[in-house]
């Protein structure tokens, strides 16, 4: 059962190992759109997968400090809304230590949202996802119909790609969350009404 | 809920601290901009690199951008390029006949044009000469030069912040922009291709500055 329950964050382990190596980083960094979409979501994952060790002793003191995980999803919405700054891109291809600091940030936001996005309910999540959303489909938009190449590492076709596969993303993901949210709150709806509605409870 | 709001609050602090130093001041959210900004700031003095083309055999840059006492606008160009460089070229030719047109009065006669080849293997003197006839340039006001060295190439490159990347089709993608170099020979402000007209007048200042400063 022990073993079964370090099995996420030991396969984190060997994913972040995988994602560190030079290969991995130089091929997810060749083009803007990888970067993005590639690598980005990647080690948000990996950040997740190790965020998911059972280290119970913590719950209290995690609870205490990221009560209905707004403290994780604020963290989570600093993280992303930073990376989104074109400049990022650039500066982690010339910069070790930027570079550290982006993948170290976003390990970081990814435990953030595992640890944080189901005690928020439906509600934070949504204000949460609004943001985000709203921002990676207004940063696609941009980078779409820009003229110039706001990085310079980067072919302007690339930019172009990346964003319209950002504000796909961002409406798919849009979708996708309304739908779920729709259930929860129809689920959630029936659960109270119920007693109500029925006659019997009335009298 | 007191912990998490400080903690939430301490995050939001730290992320303005990061997106403060990130964007300059909200002045800046490209790496561009914040090499702009960098060079308005802090003048860059150009690695002394070899470079010749047509009627200049093998010069030190620092002797063609300072040597004279006279301002220069520069781009970094390639001559099989189909995009960018032709509208920079376009400018420095449009630059080049508003000061033909002037006297000495407004400093005109001492913004001088450097094009900067960084494709040397294709680009050689000759080549250089034949694409600067095509812009029926003035050979007294807009000289064309390659560095003779790659190593000496990436250096000057890097310095001055252009950046270069093959396309793959034999073309190169460049962040292509007008770099203004005082009489001294330092990079003082970049400009964008569409800003001519700046360009141009902040060329002027800085020439007419130095004439005053010479006379008096």
């Amino acid at each position: 059962m022990k073993a079964r329950a370090w099995f996420e964050p030991g396969a984190g382990l060997i994913l972040l190992v995988l994602l560190a190596l030079p290969w991995a980083r130089h091929g997810m960094e060749a083009t803007m759109w990888r970067q993005m979409l590639i690598q980005f979501p990647s080690w948000l994952i990996v950040g997740g997968l190790l965020a998911g060790a059972p280290l119970e002793r913590w719950r209290p003191t995690l609870r205490a400090w990221n009560a209905h995980g707004v403290a994780g999803l604020t963290a989570a919405s600093v993280v992303l809304g930073i990376l989104m700054v074109p400049r990022v891109l650039d500066l982690a291809l010339y910069r070790p230590e930027v570079e550290v600091a982006k993948l170290a940030s976003l390990l970081w936001a990814g435990a953030a949202l595992r640890v944080s996005f189901r005690p928020a309910g439906v509600i934070l999540q949504s204000f949460f996802l609004g943001g985000i959303l709203a921002m990676m489909a207004t940063v696609g938009l941009l980078y779409q119909e820009l003229p110039q190449r706001l990085c310079n590492a980067y072919l302007l076709d690339d930019q172009v790609r990346l964003g319209e596969s950002l504000t796909g993303f961002a409406g798919l993901i849009a979708v996708a969350w309304m739908i779920h949210a729709g259930r929860v709150l129809s689920r959630e709806g029936r659960e109270r009404d119920a007693p109500i509605v029925a006659p019997e409870a009335r009298r | 809920m007191l912990r998490t709001t400080i903690l939430a609050a301490f995050f939001c602090a730290c992320g303005l601290v990061v997106f403060n130093a990130l964007t300059h001041g909200m002045q800046v959210f490209t790496d561009e901009g914040a090499r702009r900004l960098a060079v308005a700031l802090d003048p860059v003095v150009p690695p002394d690199v070899e470079v010749d083309g047509p009627a200049i055999a093998r010069a030190r840059l620092g002797e063609l951008l300072g040597g004279s006492g006279q301002v220069t606008i520069v781009d970094f160009i390639y001559t099989h390029c189909t995009s960018a460089c032709l509208t920079m070229s376009r400018s420095l030719q449009l630059i080049q006949l508003r000061l033909d047109a002037e006297t000495d009065a407004t400093g005109g006669d001492r913004v001088r044009l450097l094009s900067i080849s960084f494709d040397g293997a294709r680009d050689t003197p000759d080549v250089l000469a034949r694409h600067a006839a095509s812009w029926s340039t003035n050979p007294l006001r807009w000289h064309f030069v390659r560095v003779i060295d790659p190593a000496e190439q990436e250096l000057l490159l890097r310095r001055l912040g252009v950046v270069v990347i093959p396309d793959g089709n034999g073309e190169y993608e460049h962040n292509a922009a007008l770099l203004v170099f005082d009489a001294d020979g330092r990079l003082v402000r970049i400009f964008d291709v569409e800003e001519r007209q700046l360009a141009l007048d902040y060329a002027r200042h800085l020439a007419s500055e130095r004439a005053r400063e010479e006379g008096s």
